[in-house]
């Protein structure tokens, strides 16, 4: 049994993304496996270099980097929407899996929740 | 020594501003839970302060507050009884109270 | 600085239908205002629109990590983003 948790809404503005990374740490900390898939819009959140001071948000870039210390297996991002919004590994932030094809992700887990 | 004034802190005893911390103020806020802190103390403190620098949150729960000490510095730090010797009562919220760091959010 | 016709503040991340609706509605004489998610179309290939200014609200470029991309518009900070309203003779938020 393996969870899923896409999010394919952009970083900051609303709450439904980090709503959803809680969740994804909740099962992990319940030793529940449990990975991460960034599309669409939400792709921007693994850019490097998120500077939220100006915003007064902490950021989801340090926030998202304590994933693989709670023991979240995987973190994918969507193919398609990196490209869409211009990142490339050397932009983004370290230990994401590109995924040519989201649909398989999706089918490698057995229960999928969406953010939101 | 002139006594410096007590930073704010809010009705639960979490410092307002993470930044008004110090070894010296972690003393003061362990006092109300009968704690005397000793260097095992300030081992975790210290881990905790520097996760926070690192993530921008405390670990959200007991279960994770463990987990990150386990993966930092070993099983022996990393588990339940021995954080629990260290900070009574819920671990995660009395180690971030006098680390100086926001209430970790799922804990009651 | 001339004076802008209608400034089109736009607040909604490139895949939000009324981000589409706004861009196509813009004529020469205007000026774009990107703020929060809307600043996300600085990262995406090709030209936003056609010869008018576009602005974009710093503060919300730095949080997503954009300083290095944003070429496509003029960075501005909130001071910036007051006189530009009070340039304009209309104002449409998106």
């Amino acid at each position: 049994m393996s969870t899923l948790i896409v999010i394919d809404q952009p970083p900051y503005g609303a709450w439904a993304g980090r709503e959803a990374l809680d969740m994804a740490f909740s099962l992990a900390a319940f030793d529940q496996p449990v990975a991460l898939l960034f599309t669409g819009a939400g792709v921007n959140w693994l850019r490097k270099s998120q500077e939220t001071m100006g915003i007064e948000q902490k950021s989801v870039e340090r926030n998202l980097s304590a994933a693989p210390v709670f023991g979240v297996e995987a973190i994918y991002a969507d193919a398609t929407a990196c490209a869409l919004y211009g990142l490339v590994p050397d932009s983004m932030v370290a230990g994401v899996a590109i995924a040519e094809s989201s649909a398989e992700v999706i089918r490698q887990h057995s229960h999928t929740a969406f953010a939101g | 020594m002139t006594q410096r004034s007590m930073p704010e802190r809010n009705n639960e005893g979490f410092l307002e501003n993470p930044n008004d911390w110090t070894p010296e103020i972690a003393a003061i806020i362990a006092a109300d839970d009968q704690i005397e802190l000793n260097e095992n103390h300030f081992e975790i403190i210290e881990f905790l302060r520097c996760f926070y620098k690192e993530h921008e949150m405390s670990p959200p729960s007991n279960r994770l507050f463990v987990k990150s000490v386990k993966e930092a510095l070993g099983e022996d730090k990393g588990n339940s009884i021995y954080l629990m010797q260290l900070f009574p009562g819920t671990p995660a919220k009395t180690a971030c109270r006098i680390a100086g760091l926001p209430r970790p959010t799922n804990c009651l | 600085m001339a004076q802008i016709h209608t400034l089109h503040i736009l607040n909604k991340a490139p895949e939000h239908p009324r981000s589409g609706e706004c861009l196509r509605s813009l004529n020469p004489g205007d000026a774009l205002l990107l703020i929060e998610n809307a600043v996300l179309a600085l990262a995406t290939p090709g030209e936003l629109t056609a010869g008018i200014p576009v602005y974009a609200l710093s503060p919300d470029v730095l949080a997503r990590g954009l300083a290095q991309t944003a070429r496509k518009a003029s960075l501005v900070d909130f001071p910036a983003m007051v006189e530009l309203t009070a340039q304009a003779q209309k104002v449409i938020s998106w």
